[in-house]
């Protein structure tokens, strides 16, 4: 269920990121697929990250004046950095969560426009500028759809966090003193 | 057993994102190659789902934003009523002084035995959609293929270029903007046939300009003038408003001028636009065997027949 629950969350991500910029232009700034790929990469769940991450890019550079596949190439990439970290280091905690979808932004950011800067492609706009604010719209954003998620998919969490940290069976204590006969 | 499949997972998983890498790789080299030729299949199958969200986005936040505005609109209402009034009685005399003009336009044409000039059809679209991606602006139209809308095909707005057309669905089109830095037109300082400084225009990837190249460096270039399309790059009709040139870097009888203009579409604002349905005129020949010339697999689709 929980699956499915963040495979709806991405394909509402994408049709914001589609729709979003034409309501409103600071929409823009914030990059809701990689919200999504970065949080499906943290569940340490690989291959659907990656899958998500190529997906979702696709689906934005098919209606970007942007290059085919570049957006796709940049949030593979991402998924699977994000989902080797998080085998290794716990990351089940909001805190660690934030530096972790500020890293991913700033990284997509710069493989993206690097990506096009080698196929002779100009993106519009400073590249400082644009990066620092998709950086703190993303982040910021980011961190409230993780609430959003967290709360949504509680069980799920609660199921895995007893599977990885089982109660410790509890021994019976005895008191090596007694007081009484 | 369940720790072995998880391994195996963590072992498949690098070459799986090799692979999907190189793909996606593989489809921007190919992207970047064809960039203006043709136009790629998902793209249409994604403008034609999107579509289904878009509009009906755009319409709720244009009503809701209207709304809005015709309330806050309203207390200026009175004062714009009345320099309406008198902006209406001036045109009524200006029109009768036109269609006097028309009338004799057409009397002394016909007098000459001239051939009535060939209008343009002009197919209004509401955008619907932006570029989802910060780095690039092109827009999506709710025209498509279904009302004739086709490849290249010039689209302007407020009375100024906009750009061109460069994907279609049946619903929709996607516009590259003339800002855009791969973008390219044949324009011309001042009107045709009373100015022959010609030269290239082209985006500077900022958002509000765009650059005119190849002008030589001993004609004269103000601050202020207009520019309009020349016709000569196979896209464009002739005549169509660029911009308004803001500044010009001069340069000498060897060092062309380096000209910047602001362009008069106000790209940036624009809820509408107007698809003009052209198509170019056939080149001859001679043009298609130039070595430069694009073949026939390679050239910008709707330009030829």
């Amino acid at each position: 269920m929980g699956q499915l629950k963040i495979t709806i969350a991405l394909i509402l991500a994408i049709l914001l990121q589609w729709t979003l910029r034409n309501v409103a232009e600071p929409f823009a700034y914030i990059d809701f697929p990689l919200i999504i790929v970065v949080y499906a990469a943290l569940q340490r769940d690989v291959l659907k990250a990656i899958f998500f991450g190529s997906f979702a890019g696709l689906a934005v550079d098919a209606l970007s004046g942007g290059l085919l596949g570049s957006n796709g190439f940049s949030k593979t990439l991402i998924a699977y950095a994000v989902s080797e970290l998080a085998r290794r280091v716990y990351m089940d905690n909001l805190l660690l969560r934030i530096p972790v979808i500020a890293g991913a932004c700033l990284l997509d950011d710069l493989i993206y426009y690097g990506m096009h800067k080698l196929l002779g492609q100009e993106p519009v706009g400073q590249v400082i500028i644009v990066i620092a604010y998709t950086l703190i719209g993303t982040t910021i954003a980011g961190t409230f759809i993780y609430l959003m998620l967290d709360s949504t998919l509680v069980e799920r969490r609660g199921n895995k966090k007893r599977d990885m940290f089982p109660t410790r069976r509890q021994t019976r204590r005895r008191n090596p003193i007694r007081f009484t006969k | 057993m369940a720790e072995r499949s998880q391994k195996e997972v963590w072992r498949l998983t690098p070459w799986l994102v090799i692979v999907l890498l190189l793909g996606n790789f593989l489809l921007m080299a190919f992207d970047a190659r064809q960039l203006t030729s043709g136009q790629r299949i998902i793209r249409v199958w994604s403008q034609t789902v999107a579509d289904f969200v878009q509009s009906p986005v755009t319409t709720i936040s244009s009503a809701v934003s209207g709304y809005f505005g015709s309330i806050s609109n309203l207390r200026s209402a009175q004062s714009e009523n009345d320099l309406l009034k008198k902006r209406v009685q001036e045109q009524e005399v200006e029109i009768k002084g036109n269609e006097d003009l028309t009338a004799e336009n057409a009397r002394l044409r016909s007098l000459l035995d001239l051939k009535a000039k060939s209008k343009i059809e002009i197919l209004t679209a509401q955008i619907i959609g932006r570029d989802p991606s910060i780095w690039f602006d092109s827009s999506i139209v709710n025209r498509g293929s279904l009302e004739g809308v086709k490849l290249n095909m010039p689209v302007v707005a407020n009375g100024g270029l906009v750009g061109r057309v460069t994907a279609v669905s049946p619903l929709t089109a996607q516009i590259d903007l003339i800002t855009r830095d791969k973008s390219g037109l044949g324009a011309i300082v001042g009107e045709i046939g009373a100015s022959n400084v010609l030269g290239v225009v082209s985006g500077t990837s900022k958002k509000d300009l765009v650059e005119m190249r190849y002008v030589s460096g001993s004609v004269d270039v103000q601050v202020g003038q207009i520019v309009y399309t020349s016709g000569q790059d196979g896209i464009y009709p002739a005549g169509l408003k660029v911009g308004e040139i803001v500044e010009v870097r001069t340069g000498s009888a060897t060092v062309p001028h380096q000209i910047f203009i602001r362009p008069s579409s106000g790209i940036s604002s624009m809820q509408e636009v107007a698809i003009l349905l052209y198509e170019p005129p056939v080149r001859t020949e001679f043009e298609q065997k130039l070595p430069n010339a694009l073949t026939e697999t390679k050239k910008p689709a709707g330009s030829r027949p």
